[in-house]
């Protein structure tokens, strides 16, 4: 028995199970340090129950994208701030800069202002630009015809539109509405507030606040707190007003939007959405008409682009993101 | 002859001794002073790299973590549709749980003027998991972001979140400018 034993323990001590075990255990250890590290290497591990996806919102039905991408304008080194499309010729405005572009891209002119130009608007005279707290009016020469400060500490111009003699200037920073005389004349404002004290008006969470004039000469205003366009007289009384808030691809989803809008011929609108970043068409109603560029086209969170239309329906974005001019066409 | 050896021998090892002595205290004082002098380095988030993936809430060896959702009130737009305080498609725009995107309901929705809100995280609760912040990026102005907050911290010499940060966004950072807050509403223009 005892002899057993001893053969026993001898086997057990054998120099070479005694290797060959301990070379194992570090097997085993080696083998587990490796599936841990290459298991917690982010592309290898499992979902994060905590990770919000808003993938899903980014999904358009193909079936509702009616343009398509043409053509591009590489801005280089330029800062710029606002665009509008007049006589198809594409007018730009920046940080010290009005440029005036042939749509094959070519510059025609340009001028020098001094500030940085957030939004601009062309008209048979004029070349009218804001800055965050001014108006500029140019003629087509480039020679400064008139200017005038908007005297208020919170003032962010962020859009400016024209009819007739009437200039119309979006103050962001106020939440308000300023009609001026093109001589800089201050002949009223309005805050978007219904009868009496009845509603509070426009919300602008942001920057982001937009006043167009149509073809028709009606005035609308983005409302973007409210996800809505409102149509005011040129005294700033409501007409009325559509509004769409959803997360879905027929609304308008988030804090501020849509930031941007331009007007076609007939009368529709064209939207640009910041956050989620989509383009869409609109008719005169507030109906879902087709997608220009839905998020994919794209940087994520990105700037919502501005938006400028041409004679023929053709849709300009100034792209702040990737610092270009993008011309969508309807296919 | 010997003798006269062993006296050198000797002072060899008396003079060498001292010598070592003399360059470890010289060592120790240089290293004091320059741990002294010198700045000191801290984690921190870029907000601007972030993509909110979560892991800040499940891979800090603290518990809960030492990241926070900071808010940075200047940018905010005060929104009764805050997309970073409800969950996508909320019937009412009402302070229920079930309406809350945040799993700990670290968010408090305070009510201004209509129709504005101010969001105040209350920081016990908060787990740095980011989806108020994916929201806020995604449908709003993106004021929250998150940041390391240095009273919780351990600064570990590796950061077991910056080792699984798919996009980078955790480095170390001065002690002396131990925070990367967003800038404020007015520096940009549109935004």
């Amino acid at each position: 028995m005892h002899s057993r034993h001893s053969k026993l323990y001898a086997l057990y001590m054998n120099k070479t199970t005694l290797t060959l075990l301990v070379l194992l255990a570090l097997a085993i250890i080696l083998a587990l340090v490796v599936v841990d590290f290459m298991g917690d290497r982010p592309d290898k591990r499992g979902e994060n129950p905590y990770e919000y996806n808003v993938d899903q919102f980014k999904v358009v039905d193909p079936g509702l994208v009616h343009y398509r991408e043409t053509k591009n304008i590489p801005l280089g080194d330029r800062v710029p701030g606002g665009i509008d499309v007049f006589n198809e010729e594409i007018f730009l405005t920046g940080l010290n800069f009005v440029l005036v572009i042939h749509p094959d891209g070519l510059q025609k002119s340009s001028f020098l202002i001094d500030g940085k130009g957030e939004c601009i608007k062309a008209t048979e005279k004029n070349i009218i630009v804001g800055l965050k707290t001014a108006v500029l009016v140019y003629d087509h020469s480039g020679k400064l015809i008139n200017s005038w400060e908007v005297e208020n500490g919170r003032t962010i111009i962020t859009s400016v539109a024209v009819k007739d003699d009437m200039l119309f200037v979006a103050d962001a920073g106020n939440r308000r509405v300023l009609r001026y005389n093109l001589q800089g004349e201050l002949q009223t404002e309005f805050q978007g507030k219904r009868d009496g004290n009845a509603g509070h008006g426009f919300i602008v969470p942001s920057a982001n606040f937009e006043v167009v004039v149509n073809s028709f000469g009606e005035l609308w205003v983005t409302n973007p707190g409210e996800h809505a366009v409102e149509n005011y007289t040129d005294n700033g009384q409501l007409r009325g007003y559509w509004a769409k808030s959803s997360m879905e691809i027929e609304g308008f989803t988030g804090c501020c939007n849509p930031a941007e809008i331009a007007v076609l011929e007939d009368g529709s609108f064209v939207t640009s959405e910041k956050g989620l970043v989509r383009i869409k068409v609109y008719d005169a109603s507030g109906k879902l008409i087709s997608v220009v560029a839905p998020p994919e086209k794209f940087n994520e969170e990105g700037h919502a682009p501005e938006v400028s239309v041409g004679k023929s329906g053709q849709i300009y974005a100034l792209d702040f993101d990737r610092n270009l001019i993008r011309l969508f066409e309807k296919q | 002859m010997a003798e006269e050896k062993i006296i050198k021998r000797r002072e060899f090892i008396n003079t060498g001794v001292r010598f070592a002595l003399g360059i470890s205290l010289a060592g120790i004082g240089v290293a004091a002073a320059r741990k002294a002098t010198t700045e000191k380095w801290v984690w921190q988030i870029d907000p601007a790299k972030c993509t909110q993936c979560g892991r800040c809430a499940t891979d800090c060896v603290k518990s809960p973590s030492a990241v926070k959702c900071i808010h940075a009130y200047e940018v905010c737009g005060y929104c009764d549709l805050c997309g970073g305080y409800f969950k996508p498609g909320v019937k009412k725009m009402e302070t229920g749980g079930e309406n809350h995107l945040c799993p700990t309901a670290a968010i408090q929705r305070k009510f201004i003027e209509e129709p504005y809100f101010e969001y105040v995280i209350i920081e016990e609760l908060c787990i740095g998991c980011a989806k108020c912040v994916k929201g806020c990026s995604s449908f709003g102005n993106g004021s929250l972001h998150l940041q390391i907050r240095h009273d919780l911290c351990d600064n570990c010499n590796e950061c077991a979140i910056a080792r699984v940060c798919p996009s980078d966004a955790i480095s170390r950072v001065p002690a002396s400018q131990p925070y990367i807050i967003k800038g404020d509403f007015h520096g940009g223009s549109k935004a």
